[in-house]
Formats: structure tokens, C-alpha cells, sequence
């Protein structure tokens, strides 16, 4: 009887320290945020009032959307470097086609029809030709950016300001700003394909054990492949988002984005080399570097900080990940 | 050929299977034929060609030419799905699991149960179902919920056993499915095999535990570098043969007796 009891208390502590593994990493960047949150409130004058809490939910809204989609990608132990370039794109030839008068809601699924295409060839090249994606979407970056530099000639086009996509940016329901509605509806679909969809079941097991989900018959290139699909539509909408609250579009938007990008989703506990993603923890590290950048510039503290500052707690928390929650069982490889 | 499962349309028939890798002639023309409920004790050396030939069979690796006849129909399988559906299971020697994913999750994988028009996973439903199939086949597994990662080797092994046992093959194919697995353990997987056979589900057996195969196996088939070199009848052979056949050990005297023996490669 002894060997059964402790047989089930052997196994109960085995979920219990499962479960903290598995949320560890999510809790640990939610407490960073709160202790963020309370020290930019009392150190920062005009830091909580709704104002600049929805303005910088706003800024964040871009790399949240893109962040959601990453995840999914990292999850299958992929990344996508090519989504600041993306964002560039998009954005300088929103603002062309809309200049050449096209009718802005053609405008608009065109430009989401591309950045979609540009996944889908990032996402054929590593999923079918097993070319690492690291490469594929580093050639990608470069491409892309090029073509935005060529389309542009390297100056703004900008947006009129009549137009109804402009809303999409600058426009408010309820006192809400639109992307941030969009990046919260994102978010919760996101999360639910994650966790509840045989789709994000599948990435979690492509990124765990490619091989063991082939053998079980589901179509693992297909899964590889629309992950891709996924960063590029959400870097379209990124860039969409962001030359429509500049009113503007530029080829030098989105430099550094991809990396603000997976510096969030990092943050949040999904692991680089796949199996493991969290949609709560990617919300929380965006928020995160959201609130930094946005604290710092109240503190009246050199822009240029923000960048060291995500840097370190990047490189913190990649640490922690490696080393503090591995006891938990939290990281295999 | 041999005695009393042979009569009537053969489970599976696999004829002149080549495969080759490179400068690596994985197999050289390997047929073999299975019958419905019969157990098939595959054996051979390291690189004999079992796992290449069962691989084959189950959609995992497109053999260069061949030809598979499974229930009277010539199939071909471009990929484990295809194989599946006809109802070939095979549980991989390297285990096949997602560690990230939870037990029910594994069970399931590729084949969940669904809820909303199909859209969503109905987690509820694959916990539970696990926890039925698992107790059915007396598998101790307390919590279907934690990753397969933190699970012991036995306990992983039952899970891919239990994967590929509870969807109701008609060939079920384990590779060494017993290497990792405590005495205990052993005996669950021995009956399991007894238990699906009678049945009627046909299975094949690689496994290097040659004990094993006389507990359950009705033939004994002898791989050597690509080929099938014997075909014997497990209740007429005795260790030393099956040993001698698997290192090659009587090349020479190969005619020495051998009613039971068929020079498997050509038909």
C-alpha cells in the first residue's frame, strides 16, 4: 500500500512541477510587468492615466499582432526574420496604390494578399525544401527591404487623411483605438488556436517531434508552410496599421521590428527551439517592452536606453529560461 | 507454406521489396506474407533491414520497387495516412512521441476528437476517452494531463503501444517494442500481443528479446543484410537454429535440413 500512495504522490508532484514548468516563464514575465507597472506609476508623473496607457497599448499594437503570429512559428521551432521588411513594404505600397487612387478596401486586401504571398514563398522554402528559415526569411528581409527602397526611391508617400483606412490607424471606437481592438481580437484568436485547435496542437507537436507527427499521418509540411502564411498577413496588417497612423508610408519603416518582435514573444516563455509557446506569455512581453519604452521616454531617460534596456532583459530572461526553470523540468534541450 | 493460418486471403503479402540509400542497399528483394491473426517474429542483426522493411510497410519510407497486396488489393503508400487508413498501426523503435504534448494528447495525436463543426479540440472528451483506453489495457498511467516528457521509458513505450493498439488495426507492427521495458512491463506488452491476435489483427514483431518471440510468435522471420533468409515455423525451431540463421553462421551447409525453411528472397 506504502508503494501505491507514493507512487500517486510521485506523480501528483510530477504534474505539479509539469505545470509550473510549463507556466514558469509566463508568471515570471507578469510579475516583471506588475513590478514595471508600479514603478513607472509612482516614478513617472503621466505614466497611468488612461491617456498614455491607451496610447501605449496603441504603439504596441503592431508588434503584438506580429508577435501573436511569430509565436506560432517559434513554436515550431522556425522564426521569421523577413517581418520588419514586410512591415516597410506593405506600408510604402499602401500608400503608392492609394496615391495611384485605387479604392482603399481593394487597397487594403491587396496588401494583405501580398504580405500573405511573401510568407507563403518564406514558408515553401523552409517547410518543402527544408532550407533553415533562418536563411530563407534573412534573404527575405533583404528582398523585401530593397523592394520597398526601389518602389519608394527611398521617400515617404503619404496617405490622405480623407481616406476611411486612415482609421484604421488613427481612428477610436468607444475611445478605444482601432489597433488596439484588433491586436486584443488577435490576441484572444490566437490564443484559441493555440491551445484549443487541432492546428495549433499541430505546432506544438511539429515543433516537439516533427517526425513523430508525420508518422501519425498529418500533413507536417502543410502545418510548416501556414505558420509562414500567418507572420506574413499579420507583418501586412503591421505595416498596414502603421503607415495609416503616420498617414504615411515609408521604406524605413520596421527596422528592428522583427526583433522587437521575437524579443516578445522570447519573453513570454516560447522556447527557440520549438514545443513550447505561450500566447499569454507573448501578450505579456509585448506589454512589457511596450511599457519600458513608453516609461523611459516619461522619465525624460535618452530614447536610445530603451533599446539597451530590452536588450538586457531579453538576455535575463533567456538566462532565467536556461538555467533557473530547467529544475522545473521547464527546458529539455 | 506454413500450417494453419496460411489457408485463405492473406493479411498482407510484400513482394520483392528494393530499397536503396546512396551506396546502401537497404533491401535486396524481400518478400514477405502475413496472415490474418498471425504473429510474425522479425528478426535479424543491426542493419539487417527489419526497420526499413516495416518502415515500408507503414508508409513511412516509398520503397524503390515492389509490391505490397494487402487484403487482395495492391496498395502503394505515399505516406503513413495512406497506410493507416487501410488500418496498418506501427509503433517506432525511437518511441514516435511529442514530449511537449500531454499523454491524451499523444494517444490522439493526429486523430482528435473534435467539437464545434470540427474547429476545436474537445479536450474533455480525448481525457476521458484516454483514460478508458488505458485502463482497458491495463496500463498505470495515473494522469492523463502531464507531458509525455516527464513520464518513465515504460511508460512512454505504453503510450505508443496504447496509440497504435486502440484505433483497431488490422496489422499492428512493433519495433522492438519491449527494449526499454521493465520485467513487469514485458509480460503487459506479451499479452497485449496475445490479446490483439486473437482478434484477428495481425502483427509483426521486431524485437531482439528472441525468448520473446517463442512466447508469442507463430513464424520466425530471419532477416540478413536485405534479404529474407528463413522463414521458419516457431513451434518446429528451437534457439540455436534461430541464432545460427540470424548470424549466418551455416552458409555452407545451408541444404543441411530445412522443411520449414524457404529461401525467402525469390518467390
Amino acid at each position: 500500500m506504502t508503494v501505491t500512495s507514493e507512487r500517486v504522490v510521485t506523480t501528483r508532484a510530477a504534474r505539479a512541477n509539469a505545470h509550473i514548468g510549463k507556466h514558469a516563464q509566463t508568471i515570471a514575465i507578469g510579475v516583471v510587468l506588475v513590478v514595471l507597472l508600479i514603478f513607472f506609476a509612482f516614478s513617472a508623473d503621466r505614466f497611468a492615466t488612461t491617456g498614455n496607457l491607451l496610447n501605449l497599448m496603441r504603439q504596441i499594437s503592431p508588434t503584438l499582432i506580429v508577435a501573436i503570429a511569430m509565436t506560432f512559428v517559434i513554436s515550431t521551432s522556425g522564426i521569421d526574420l523577413s517581418v520588419g521588411s514586410t512591415v516597410a513594404l506593405s506600408g510604402s505600397l499602401l500608400a503608392i496604390v492609394l496615391q495611384h487612387g485605387w479604392d482603399p478596401t481593394l487597397a487594403l486586401i491587396a496588401i494583405l494578399a501580398l504580405g500573405a504571398l511573401i510568407g507563403f514563398v518564406n514558408g515553401w522554402f523552409s517547410s518543402y525544401q527544408n532550407i533553415p528559415p533562418f536563411i530563407v526569411t534573412l534573404a527575405m528581409l533583404s528582398i523585401m527591404r530593397g523592394t520597398a527602397l526601389r518602389a519608394t526611391e527611398g521617400y515617404s508617400t503619404p496617405i490622405d487623411g480623407e481616406l476611411w483606412i486612415v482609421q484604421l490607424g488613427q481612428g477610436r471606437v468607444g475611445g478605444i483605438p482601432v489597433p488596439v481592438i484588433l491586436a486584443v481580437v488577435i490576441a484572444a484568436v490566437g490564443w484559441l488556436t493555440l491551445t484549443r485547435t487541432p492546428f495549433g496542437r499541430y505546432v506544438i507537436g511539429l515543433g516537439s517531434n516533427g517526425e513523430s507527427l508525420r508518422r501519425t499521418g498529418v500533413n507536417t509540411r502543410k502545418v510548416g508552410l501556414a505558420v509562414y502564411v500567418l507572420t506574413g498577413l499579420a507583418a501586412a496588417l503591421a505595416g498596414v496599421l502603421i503607415a495609416t497612423r503616420l498617414s504615411s508610408g515609408s521604406s524605413n519603416a520596421g527596422s528592428g521590428f522583427e526583433l522587437e518582435v521575437i524579443t516578445a514573444v522570447v519573453l513570454g516563455g516560447t522556447s527557440l527551439f520549438g514545443g513550447r509557446g505561450s500566447m499569454l506569455g507573448t501578450i505579456l512581453g509585448a506589454l512589457t517592452l511596450g511599457v519600458i519604452a513608453n516609461g523611459l521616454v516619461l522619465l525624460h531617460v535618452s530614447p536610445f536606453y530603451v533599446q539597451i534596456v530590452q536588450g538586457a532583459i531579453l538576455l535575463l530572461a533567456i538566462f532565467a529560461n536556461s538555467k533557473v526553470w530547467a529544475r522545473f523540468g521547464a527546458v529539455r534541450k | 507454406m506454413t500450417g494453419k493460418k496460411a489457408e485463405g486471403v492473406d493479411r498482407v503479402v510484400m513482394r520483392d521489396i528494393r530499397k536503396r540509400y546512396g551506396m546502401v542497399d537497404a533491401l535486396r528483394g524481400v518478400t514477405l506474407r502475413v496472415g490474418p491473426g498471425e504473429v510474425i517474429g522479425l528478426v535479424g542483426d543491426n542493419a539487417a533491414g527489419k526497420s526499413t522493411l516495416m518502415k515500408v510497410l507503414a508508409g513511412a519510407v516509398v520503397p524503390d520497387s515492389g509490391e505490397i497486396v494487402f487484403d487482395g488489393q495492391t496498395v502503394s503508400f505515399a505516406t503513413p495516412r495512406d497506410a493507416r487508413e487501410l488500418g496498418i498501426e506501427m509503433v517506432y523503435q525511437d518511441l514516435a512521441l511529442c514530449d511537449d504534448i500531454d499523454v491524451a494528447g499523444n494517444l490522439f495525436l493526429g486523430r482528435e476528437p473534435r467539437k464545434a463543426g470540427g474547429l476545436l479540440l474537445d479536450i474533455a472528451q480525448m481525457h476521458k476517452d484516454a483514460r478508458r483506453h488505458l485502463d482497458a489495457l491495463n496500463i498505470r498511467i495515473p494522469l492523463t494531463d502531464i507531458p509525455v516528457g516527464g513520464l518513465s521509458g515504460g511508460q512512454r513505450q505504453a503510450v505508443a503501444i496504447a496509440r497504435a493498439v486502440t484505433f483497431g488495426p488490422k496489422l499492428l507492427i512493433l519495433d522492438e517494442p519491449t527494449a526499454a521495458l521493465a520485467v513487469a512491463e514485458v509480460e503487459t506488452v506479451l499479452e497485449l500481443i496475445k490479446t490483439v491476435s486473437a482478434q484477428g489483427v495481425s502483427v509483426i514483431l521486431i524485437t531482439h528479446r528472441l525468448q520473446d518471440l517463442f512466447r508469442v510468435c507463430d513464424r520466425l522471420c530471419v532477416m540478413y543484410e536485405g534479404t529474407l533468409r528463413a522463414d521458419l515455423d516457431a513451434k518446429a525451431t528451437s534457439l540455436e537454429r534461430l541464432v545460427s540463421e540470424i548470424v549466418a553462421h551455416d552458409q555452407i551447409e545451408n541444404d543441411r535440413t530445412g522443411h520449414d525453411k524457404t529461401e525467402g528472397a525469390r518467390r
